[in-house]
C-alpha cells in the first residue's frame, strides 16, 4: 500500500539545502511514498523559539500539527530540528493539560485545534521500515564508501520523545546505509552534538565542537560524513570548509545527505540528487558515487 | 576561563546574599522541572555534556545553583551555551529533565534581557515572516522544485500577538 504524508520541510532546507529536498523527493518517488505539500506551514519554532518563549513555541508548532490533523494527514519531515520540535510539542501537549488548554485557546480563533491524532515521523524512520524493499531495489553498490554517520541529537534524544532508535547505540540508519555496500565506521564522537544550535550564541564554541567531531571522523578512517538534518549539515557542509587541525592538516570530508547515498544506490540520476549544491568538494568519493 | 558568553564566570570569592526558596520553587514549576530537587550531584550530566570543557559553570553546578535558589544562575554561560543535545537528560539516573529545565531558564533569562543578541533578531524574523530563513528560489528552479507553499503570515502574527512574543521583557 502506498504510504502518504504531508511533508514538513521547515525553513533551513528550502533556504540552504534544496539538494536534501530534491533527493528526498526522488527517493520517495522511487519507493512509491506519496509526499503531499504542507500548505500553510510556518517555521517549526525549533530550539530557537523554545529558548525564547515556550508558550509561543508550543503555539507555533502546535498550529502546524493542527493543520495536518484538520486535513486528516500524517506528517513526515526530513529535518531533525523539525522532527524534535513537532514531536516534543506533541509530547508536552499530550501530557500537560494546562499547556494544551493554553495552546488551543490561541489556535481557536484560527479555526484550529490540537488533538494529537496525526503521526509525526522522520523520513529515515519511513525508510528504515522499508529497508527490505530498498535492498531489493539496489542497482549500484557503494563499496569503498566509508561513512561517519552522524545521527544528530533530536532524531534519538530524548528517547522518551523521539522513540526511534537506541539513544546510546543507534544502529538503524547505519543499517540502512550499509544496505548499499557502504561501511559505517565506528567513531568516538558519533553521538556528540554537531554544535550547530550554538551558531546563534557563539560561533567559536560551535566550531570547537565541529573540530572535535572531524578529528574523530578522520581518525576512524571515514571518507565522508552522512547526515539526515539540515542544521547538522550546516556544520558539516558550510562551517567545515577549510577546517584544519592544530598542525594545519585539512580535516575536510565530503558531507552527504542520507537520501543522496540511498538515491545513488537506487540508481537515481545525479541531477535530482543535487550533488552540484554540495559545498565541500566531493572529489575524494566521485568514483564511488559514479558522478 | 572562557569568554564566549555570560557574566557569572566563577564561584571563587563569591558570597551569596540569600538563597531564594521561591526561585527554586519557580524552577520546579518549569516544563520538565518537577523532579529538580531529586538531584544528588553525581555529575553524570556534566560527564557527557559536549560543552563541559568549554564553559565556566557546568551543568551539574547549574543544577546545584537551582536547588540553592541562586538567581545568579541566569548569568552563567551554561544557560546559553547548552547545545540542547539532551544527553544529560537521557542519562540522568534520577530522571530529571535537565535540558528542558535549561530551556525554561533561557526563557527566564530572555525576559531579563540576558541573551545573546542573535535571539532578538530570530524573534523578529519569526514574528514578521513566520520563518527563520527564506527559500532560495533560483536553486529550487534549477532542481525543478515547486515553490514553497504560501504561509498566511497574518495567522501566525495574530497567534504570536496573543502569546506576547514581542513583549516578553519584564521592564517593557
Amino acid at each position: 500500500m502506498t504510504q502518504s504524508y504531508e511533508v514538513f520541510l521547515g525553513c533551513a532546507i528550502p533556504s540552504r539545502f534544496n539538494n536534501y529536498e530534491s533527493s528526498m523527493r526522488a527517493v520517495a518517488k522511487n519507493l512509491d511514498i506519496e509526499l503531499i505539500d504542507f500548505e500553510g506551514a510556518s517555521c517549526c519554532g525549533t530550539v530557537v523559539l523554545k529558548s525564547i518563549d515556550e508558550n509561543s513555541w508550543l503555539s507555533m508548532s502546535g498550529r502546524n500539527i493542527a493543520l495536518a490533523e484538520q486535513r486528516g494527514h500524517d506528517i513526515v519531515t526530513p529535518c531533525n530540528g523539525c522532527f524534535g520540535s513537532l514531536k516534543d510539542t506533541s509530547h508536552v501537549l499530550h501530557n500537560n493539560a494546562a499547556c494544551r488548554k493554553k495552546v488551543n485557546a490561541v489556535l481557536k480563533p484560527l479555526g484550529l485545534e490540537y488533538t494529537g491524532k496525526a503521526t509525526i515521523r522522520h523520513f529515515v524512520e519511513v525508510l528504515y521500515d522499508m529497508r527490505g524493499e530498498i535492498e531489493e531495489k539496489i542497482v549500484r553498490r557503494l563499496d569503498g564508501l566509508r561513512v561517519a554517520f552522524h545521527p544528530g541529537c533530536h532524531l534519538i534524544r530524548p528517547s522518551s520523545v523521539a522513540g526511534f532508535d537506541d539513544p546510546e547505540l543507534p544502529r538503524k540508519v547505519d543499517e540502512l546505509i550499509e544496505i548499499t555496500g557502504a561501511k559505517c565506521v565506528h567513531w568516538d564522537m558519533k553521538l556528540r552534538c554537531c554544535g550547530s544550535p550554538l551558531l546563534i550564541a557563539s560561533e567559536s564554541v560551535a566550531l570547537k565542537i565541529l573540530k572535535e567531531k572531524m578529528i574523530s571522523a578522520n581518525g576512524a578512517g571515514a571518507n565522508c560524513v552522512v547526515t539526515n538534518c539540515p542544521a547538522c549539515q550546516t556544520q558539516f557542509d558550510i562551517q567545515q570548509i577549510g577546517l584544519k587541525d592544530e598542525a594545519g592538516n585539512s580535516l575536510e570530508l565530503p558531507a552527504l545527505f542520507v537520501t543522496q547515498v540511498l538515491g545513488t544506490a537506487l540508481g537515481i540520476d545525479a541531477e535530482p540528487l543535487g550533488f552540484e549544491l554540495n559545498r565541500v568538494s566531493l572529489n575524494p568519493i566521485r568514483d564511488i558515487l559514479g558522478i | 576561563m572562557t569568554d564566549a558568553w555570560g557574566q557569572f564566570k566563577s564561584f571563587d570569592g563569591k558570597k551569596f546574599k540569600a538563597m531564594d526558596a521561591e526561585f527554586t520553587r519557580g524552577a520546579s514549576n518549569l516544563i520538565g522541572g518537577k523532579d529538580l530537587t531529586a538531584c544528588f550531584q553525581c555529575a553524570k550530566c556534566s560527564a557527557g555534556c559536549p560543552v563541559s570543557d568549554k564553559v565556566n559553570i557546568q551543568i551539574h553546578e547549574v543544577m546545584r545553583m537551582l536547588l540553592f535558589g541562586l538567581k545568579e544562575v541566569l548569568e552563567t554561560d551554561m544557560v546559553w551555551l547548552c547545545t540542547t543535545c539532551y544527553t544529560c537528560q537521557e542519562r540522568c539516573p534520577q530522571g530529571i529533565e535537565i535540558t528542558d529545565i535549561l530551556f525554561g531558564l533561557k526563557n527566564m533569562a530572555f525576559k531579563k534581557r540576558i541573551a545573546p543578541p542573535g535571539y532578538s533578531g530570530a524573534r523578529q524574523s519569526l514574528y514578521d515572516k513566520g520563518r527563520l530563513y527564506e527559500p532560495t528560489d533560483w536553486e529550487r528552479d534549477d532542481l525543478g522544485l515547486d515553490p514553497v507553499p504560501v504561509l498566511n503570515i497574518e495567522d501566525t502574527k495574530r497567534m504570536l500577538k496573543k502569546t506576547g512574543l514581542m513583549k516578553l521583557e519584564e521592564d517593557v
